[in-house]
């Protein structure tokens, strides 16, 4: 941060500006009540390790993170979305009741520029969240037109839906012959494409990759993983070969945990490589852009050939679309890309971002989609489908004054 | 720290141990002499040879953030601190010289019995599934957070392009002394920090990535590109710098 952004620019809000904000929240806030959501207010400031552990250091980067005269890390609250789904777990200790809930209150984000509208490091944010919905494919379509008709009824006439599935990316990818293992680190590295593309030559070519491992160990591992001898018989080569090597076992990381990766390796060698038709398949299915509409019919292409059969997850999107419109938003034009939905790494199913044309694409009013894995995390354990969306209060009404404040 | 009216170049040294002798030394080669004024213990001094120069002997990191407030037209001090303090640095300064002492290198060590993890692929890998197993992402211990995120993140100090070993699954512990250490405590799973020699990070059982040389550091005379630049002390920095060898190859 340079000495002249350190003059801030935006430290004041004119009332005109927070009398608009105000509005637009009780437009917002009305039409999510009327829906059925309870309203909920997380405080503003929040154990930094609810956090912290959930979403790693590149948010940490842009979380103010404090400590309290108790010596408690605490944080102002980067996000709603974790402290709701904190709420929902307290209030119904993991039992798996459906519960539905809107929030509206302000997040705070470290931003390198102080000056960009779009992206203050103080801003409103209005959300819902559907936590074990009966039917998670109509919470999805529900939540999306619920988003939209917020956007709309705050003033934003013209906004863009864009749409992503990571469901039928995984589909897809249980679909194609090849080790779990290496279907985990695909579906790990789907969030960087570079790596992504990376991971698929890797595994076309897997002894290319291959390690000199100590002979005996190796055998050893070979053995417990072929099944000729028991895991527990892997670990206790793996200790003798570091007893061997005079290398000292700290720490927590087990033994387990490496024999574990160590018979992956071993595994990864011996695997048949990946077909190159498949790695073909999976990056065709990453780069593929069309209209929501025309998706399955693309990716039945794609697919024409292969004996891989994802029909559900290609009919539950066609539901999706179909409830959607009964909701009363068409998205039948909606651009959907195979990749989109990958840099976010809660999601697990559909997402969805609305764009305004007087806002860069990378800053959208609004995002949500479904997050199966959250709850999970915070309570290791008990999984529960969710589905929710944000909306970028500031981003909306800057939107909405086509771009200026 | 420059009083005002004066028009005169501010100068920041390290003010103890070896660095100070280190830069003393190079100056005197330069055929400058550092001095300081007033008491023996006094954190302000003299280039005799420069009157226009005041010499501030403060510690190497409070260097960084000197420079990059522009309080100071130069100092000496690592580049670890400097892009420690400052993610784009060369928005902030320039590096103007390399300066051959107070060398470090900033790097990822892991304990040596991970003989499965030698790279910062295999450390994600490893990551991910220690997240499974214990519920936590695996910790960092160190003084370093952004050179940390930095080098996580795929960013290759002295490379165009990003790499796309990225590792995501981790978080930093903050680390106040004996990061080493840390590891066997049962503080963290692994560390950033600096290493001369690597006999520290052996004794503790440690071992260096390969692709874990986050940079290779050293003592470098540094400008602030925020400090109040005139043709006077434009005069003296390029004087300062010829007396300690003249400007790297740009290459280099």
């Amino acid at each position: 941060m340079s000495p002249q952004s350190q003059k801030d620019a935006g430290l004041v809000r004119s009332s005109r500006w927070i009398e608009a904000l105000g509005r637009q929240d009780t437009i917002v806030s009305s039409i999510f009540a009327r829906a059925g959501f309870e309203p909920v207010q997380p405080a503003v400031i929040q154990p930094a390790a609810l956090f912290l552990d959930l979403l790693g250091e590149d948010l940490r980067a842009r979380t103010y993170v404090f400590s309290d005269p108790d010596g408690r890390e605490l944080c102002l609250r980067p996000d709603l979305t974790i402290p709701t789904a904190q709420h929902y777990l307290d209030q119904n200790e993991g039992c798996g009741e459906p519960q539905r809930y809107a929030y509206n209150g302000v997040v705070f984000r470290y931003q390198r520029e102080d000056d960009n509208l779009a992206r203050p490091r103080e801003f409103r944010q209005s959300g819902i969240e559907h936590f074990a919905p009966p039917s998670p494919p109509k919470a999805e379509a529900e939540i999306l037109a619920l988003t939209v008709e917020s956007i709309r009824a705050a003033g934003l006439r013209a906004c863009n839906v864009r749409i992503g599935d990571i469901g039928i990316f995984d589909a897809l990818l249980e679909g194609v012959d090849m080790p779990a293992r290496w279907r985990e680190q695909l579906r790990h590295h789907l969030r960087h494409p570079a790596a992504f593309r990376r991971q698929l030559q890797k595994l076309m070519k897997p002894e290319e990759f291959g390690r000199a491992l100590a002979d005996p160990l190796f055998r050893a591992i070979e053995a417990a993983r072929r099944g000729t001898i028991r895991h527990g018989d892997g670990v206790a080569a793996l200790e003798k070969h570091l007893e061997d090597q005079g290398l000292a076992i700290a720490g927590t990381r087990t033994l387990d945990e490496i024999a574990l990766q160590l018979e992956g390796l071993a595994a990864d060698l011996r695997s048949p490589p990946l077909d190159p038709r498949s790695a073909l398949l999976l990056d065709a299915y990453v780069k593929l852009a069309t209209p929501a509409k025309d998706t399955v019919s693309n990716i039945q292409a794609l697919l024409k050939g292969t004996d891989i059969n994802i029909d559900p997850a290609l009919e539950q999107f066609e539901d999706r679309l179909k409830l959607t419109s009964q909701e009363g938003v068409d998205i039948s034009e909606a651009p959907f890309s195979g990749g989109f939905g990958r840099q976010f790494e809660y999601y697990t199913g559909f997402v969805f971002e609305i764009l305004s044309g007087a806002l860069a694409e990378d800053t959208p009013v609004a995002g949500g989609g479904r997050y199966d894995k959250l709850v999970e995390t915070i309570n290791s354990g008990v999984s529960i489908a969710a589905v929710g969306a944000a909306i970028h209060a500031d981003r909306l009404l800057l939107a909405v004054r086509g771009g200026r404040p | 720290m420059t009083e005002a009216g004066r028009d005169k170049l501010v100068l920041a040294v390290p003010s103890k141990g070896r660095l100070m002798e280190d830069t003393r030394a190079a100056f005197e080669k330069g055929g400058l002499s550092l001095a300081r004024t007033g008491s023996e213990r006094g954190y302000r001094g003299e280039i005799k040879e420069l009157a226009d120069v005041e010499v501030a002997f403060v510690s190497a990191s409070e260097i960084a953030d000197l420079l990059r407030k522009g309080e100071v037209h130069l100092g000496v001090t690592g580049e670890d601190l400097v892009r420690e303090l400052m993610p784009d640095a060369e928005l902030d300064v320039t590096f103007l010289k390399r300066l051959g002492f107070g060398h470090a290198n900033v790097v990822v060590a892991v304990p040596d019995f991970w003989i499965d993890v030698s790279t910062m692929s295999d450390l994600e890998e490893a990551a991910v599934l220690y997240r499974r197993h214990h519920g936590t992402r695996m910790r960092v211990a160190t003084k370093y957070r952004t050179l940390t995120r930095m080098h996580f993140g795929g960013h290759r100090y002295g490379e165009a392009t990003r790499s796309v070993d990225t590792v995501t699954m981790y978080r930093i512990v903050e680390s106040l002394g004996a990061t080493e250490g840390a590891p066997a405590a049962g503080l963290a799973e692994l560390i950033v920090d600096i290493t001369s020699t690597g006999t520290t990070l052996k004794a503790n059982g440690l071992r260096v990535l390969d692709d874990g040389v986050i940079l290779k550091s050293q003592a470098n005379l540094v400008a602030s590109r925020h400090a109040p630049w005139s043709d006077l002390t434009d005069k003296l920095r390029d004087t300062v710098l010829e007396a300690l060898g003249g400007p790297d190859p740009a290459s280099a």
